[in-house]
C-alpha cells in the first residue's frame, strides 16, 4: 500500500516538474498553478505513505536509506512551498524540482524496509531525527541560494544580459534566501548533532565517537560555522563564501547517505550492536 | 457584422500627417457622433494618440462602412482625403480585429510593449461607450482587445525589460539591491542623463540622496530639487561610505574612484554590494572595479549594451505575444461565426417542423382510424426523417463557421431550404 502511494507521490514529483518546463523556456512571472497543484498532490501523497509506514512499524525514525530519504524529500518539498509563500521566485522552483523528483525516485527505488527492525526508539532520537532533517533541508536552500547568487552574480559582471539574468531574482534576494537559510540549518544541525551525542551517550556502547557519520557531521558542522562567523564579522568575499556553501552541502549529502555504507551505528540497517 | 478600420501610426505616417490628423480628447464625443451620421454606421471607436490615428467602424452588412469612414475623416478635418490616402492602412473583419488586438498589446507600438497604449484604449473605449456609440459587436471586439492586452501583459514580459538607459540603470540596481527601500544614491557631478537616472531611482523606492558638484551651488540646487543633501567636492571621500549606488559624470580627467579607494568602502561595507553608474567621459571609476566582490561597474557603452540586450529580448516576447493574439483572433472570430449561424439553423428547423405540421394536419381526416400506438408511431417515423435531413445541413452550418466560403454556404443552405434572410 505505501509503496503504491510512494510511487504516485513520485509521479506527482514528476509531473510538477514537466509543468514547470514551460516557465524555463517562457519567463513567467511566478511558477503555474498546474505545476504547484501537482507538487502540493505530490506532498499530500507523500504525508499518507509516511503516515502508513509509521502506524506500520510504530516509528517515524527512518532505519534504512529508502524511509531516510523519503523523509527528507518530505521536508524538502515542504520547505520549499514556506519559501516559496515568502519569495515566489520562478527560479526556486526550477532549481528545486529536479532535485525533489529525483531523491524521491531513488527513494522508491530501494527495497523497502524490513518491517521486523526493532532498537530505534526514544525521544532524544525523534528530536535527533527531525532536527537534522531540517537542518538539511536548511543547507540545501542555502546551497540553492548561493548557485543563484554565482550565477546572478556573474550574468551583472559580465555586462551582457543573457538568459538567466532576466530569469533569476536580484542578487541581494538571492543572497537573503542564502544566509535565512544558512542561519536556520546551522541551528538545526547543531540540535540535531547535539541531541544525537545525548542519546549516543545514553544507549550505545563502546567507542561511538569516531563512527565516520558523526565524524563526517562534525566536519559539515565546521564548514557552516565558519561560513556563518565569516558572514557575522563582515570579512568574508561573497563569491569565495557561495562556493563554500555548494562544497558543504555536498559534504552534506555524503555525510547523510555516503557515510551510511560505511557506518556500523548509523547504517540505516538493523546490524545495531546496541539494544 | 461588417468591420472597417482605417488607420496610420507612426510607420506609415509623419508626424505632421498624424498631427492634421488627430482627434482632439476635447472634441472626441463630436467626433464620434459626426461618425455615426453616415449612412449605415451602427457603432464606431476612435483612438488617437501622438503616434496612431485609428477610426474603427461597425456597418450594416448592406453599406460600405469604408466609404462611410472615408466621408467622416474628410468632413472632421475638412480636407480632401485623398491627399492623405497613401498614409492610411485599411483592415476589414478579421484583419481589423488582429489590428485592434495587437495595438492593445503593445505589439504595434514604437517601443515594443510600452504600456500607455492598453490606458488609451481603455479611455477611447469608456469615450465611446458612455457617448453611446458601442452597443453591438464592436463593443464585444474592443472589450476583447482590452482583455488581450492584459493577458500579453501578464503572459510575457514583452513590457518589462528597461529600453532606455536611465531605466537600464535602475533596472541594474534592482537586479542588484532587490528592493531599494532604504538605499542610498550618491550623485558626483551633474547631467540630465544621472539626473533622470536619479529621479527614476528615487520613483522606484529608493531612500537617502546625497549630491555633490564641482561648484557647490549647482550641487545645492540639484539636492533641493531631489530633497537631497549637497555636499562639498572635496569631501566626497567623508560620505561615499554611505552610498549604495554611486552616479558619476563629472568629466575629470583621472579617475576619481581608483581600485585601492573602492577596496577600502567595499570594506567599510562589509562586503554588501555597491554599484557605480559611471556616465562620465572620460570615465570617472576605474573599470578594474568591477573585479572586485560585490562591487559593479556600468559604464555608459555598458548600459547602451543592456539596453541593446532588452531590445532583443523584447522582440523575443513578442513573437510568443503574437502567438496569444493570433489565438485569440481564432477564438473571437469562431464566436461571432457560430453567433451568425444560430439564426439559420433556427429559420431551418422552425421551417421544416412547419411543413410537418402541416402535412399531418392535411392528413388528419385519413389518420382518425389510427390505434394511439399506430399515431405515435406516425409522429415518430416524421420526426425521424426531418432529424435525418437536418442533420447534414446543420453539421455543414456549424463546422467551419467564420470562413467567407463559409459565408458562401449559409447563402447556399437558405436558399435551397426557402428560408429567406
Amino acid at each position: 500500500m505505501h509503496t503504491t502511494l510512494l510511487w504516485a507521490a513520485v509521479a506527482f514529483y514528476g509531473l510538477a516538474l514537466v509543468l514547470i518546463l514551460p516557465s524555463v523556456r517562457r519567463r513567467r512571472p511566478r511558477l503555474s498553478p498546474w505545476s504547484l497543484g501537482a507538487l502540493g498532490l505530490g506532498l499530500l501523497l507523500h504525508a499518507a505513505t509516511l503516515a502508513i509506514t509509521t502506524a506500520q512499524t510504530g516509528r517515524l525514525q527512518p532505519t534504512d536509506v529508502r524511509s531516510a530519504l523519503s523523509l527528507f524529500v518530505f521536508t524538502l518539498t515542504a520547505a520549499f512551498f514556506a519559501v516559496y509563500l515568502r519569495y515566489p521566485i520562478t527560479s526556486l522552483g526550477i532549481f528545486m524540482l529536479p532535485f525533489v523528483f529525483v531523491l524521491s525516485l531513488i527513494s522508491a527505488l530501494q527495497p523497502p524496509p524490513s518491517l521486523s527492525a526493532g532498537g530505534l526508539r526514544g525521544g532524544w532520537l525523534l528530536v535527533h531525527i527531525a532536527s537534522m532533517m531540517l537542518g538539511y533541508t536548511g543547507l540545501f536552500l542555502t546551497s540553492v541560494g548561493a548557485i543563484m547568487y554565482l550565477i546572478q552574480e556573474s550574468e551583472l559582471k559580465s555586462k551582457k544580459p543573457r538568459a538567466f539574468y532576466y530569469r533569476l531574482p536580484p542578487l541581494e534576494v538571492c543572497d537573503e534566501l542564502y544566509y535565512r537559510s544558512l542561519v536556520f540549518g546551522l541551528v538545526f544541525l547543531s540540535l540535531g548533532i547535539l541531541t544525537g551525542v545525548v542519546w549516543a551517550s545514553r544507549t550505545w556502547r563502546g567507542p561511538w565517537q569516531l563512527d565516520p557519520k558523526i565524524v563526517a557531521s562534525l566536519v559539515t558542522w565546521i564548514i557552516y560555522l565558519i561560513l556563518f562567523s565569516t558572514r557575522l564579522s563582515g570579512s568574508g568575499r561573497r563569491r569565495r563564501a557561495a562556493y563554500l556553501a555548494i562544497f558543504g552541502f555536498a559534504a552534506v549529502m555524503v555525510t547523510f547517505l555516503g557515510i551510511s555504507f560505511l557506518s556500523s551505528q548509523h547504517g540505516f540497517f538493523p546490524k545495531l550492536g546496541s539494544p | 457584422m461588417n468591420l472597417v478600420l482605417a488607420g496610420m501610426n507612426h510607420r506609415t505616417a509623419p508626424v505632421e500627417v498624424r498631427e492634421r490628423m488627430h482627434v482632439q480628447e476635447s472634441t472626441l464625443v463630436q467626433a464620434l457622433k459626426d461618425l455615426m451620421g453616415y449612412d449605415g454606421i451602427l457603432e464606431g471607436m476612435i483612438v488617437s494618440t501622438c503616434n496612431r490615428v485609428e477610426v474603427v467602424a461597425n456597418a450594416d452588412d448592406k453599406d460600405d462602412a469604408a466609404t462611410a469612414i472615408r466621408q467622416f475623416l474628410s468632413g472632421y478635418h475638412r480636407c480632401d482625403l485623398r491627399e492623405y490616402e497613401s498614409y492610411f492602412y485599411w483592415h476589414r473583419q478579421r484583419d481589423a480585429v488582429r489590428h485592434l488586438f495587437r495595438v492593445a498589446s503593445s505589439l504595434d507600438s514604437m517601443i515594443l510593449g510600452e504600456p500607455q497604449i492598453l490606458g488609451q484604449m481603455k479611455r477611447a473605449f469608456l469615450t465611446a461607450q458612455a457617448a453611446g456609440t458601442l452597443n453591438g459587436t464592436l463593443h464585444d471586439v474592443i472589450n476583447q482587445a482590452l482583455a488581450v492586452g492584459r493577458r500579453v501583459r501578464r503572459e510575457t514580459a514583452l513590457g518589462t525589460a528597461a529600453v532606455s538607459v536611465p531605466y537600464a540603470a535602475v533596472e541594474l540596481a534592482k537586479k542588484i539591491f532587490g528592493n531599494l527601500a532604504g538605499k542610498t544614491i550618491f550623485v558626483i557631478g551633474a547631467g540630465k542623463m544621472s539626473e533622470l537616472a536619479t529621479k527614476h531611482l528615487l520613483s522606484s523606492g529608493a531612500g537617502a540622496i546625497l549630491v555633490t558638484n564641482r561648484t557647490y551651488q549647482k550641487a545645492v540646487q540639484l539636492a533641493h530639487a531631489f530633497r537631497g543633501t549637497a555636499i562639498q567636492f572635496d569631501q566626497i571621500f567623508e560620505y561615499i561610505d554611505q552610498a549604495d549606488i554611486i552616479i558619476s559624470s563629472t568629466g575629470a580627467p583621472h579617475f576619481i574612484i581608483t581600485k585601492n579607494r573602492a577596496e577600502r568602502m567595499i570594506a567599510a561595507r562589509r562586503n554588501r554590494p555597491i554599484f557605480f553608474v559611471d556616465i562620465s567621459v572620460p570615465r570617472d571609476v576605474d573599470p578594474s572595479v568591477n573585479d572586485l566582490d560585490a562591487a559593479f561597474v556600468y559604464d555608459i557603452d555598458d548600459l547602451q549594451g543592456v539596453v541593446e540586450a532588452n531590445i532583443k529580448q523584447r522582440q523575443r516576447e513578442a513573437a510568443w505575444a503574437e502567438e496569444i493574439v493570433e489565438q485569440e483572433v481564432q477564438r473571437m472570430m469562431r464566436h461571432f461565426a457560430s453567433r451568425e449561424v444560430v439564426p439559420t439553423i433556427m429559420a431551418l428547423e422552425e421551417k421544416l417542423k412547419r411543413i410537418r405540421q402541416g402535412e399531418m394536419e392535411r392528413f388528419q381526416g385519413r389518420l382518425t382510424s389510427l390505434t394511439p400506438e399506430q399515431r405515435e408511431t406516425v409522429e415518430a417515423l416524421t420526426q425521424g426523417i426531418l432529424n435525418k435531413i437536418l442533420h447534414g445541413p446543420i453539421t455543414e452550418l456549424k463546422s467551419g463557421a467564420g470562413s467567407p466560403e463559409h459565408r458562401a454556404l449559409v447563402q447556399v443552405i437558405r436558399k435551397i431550404f426557402g428560408v429567406a434572410e
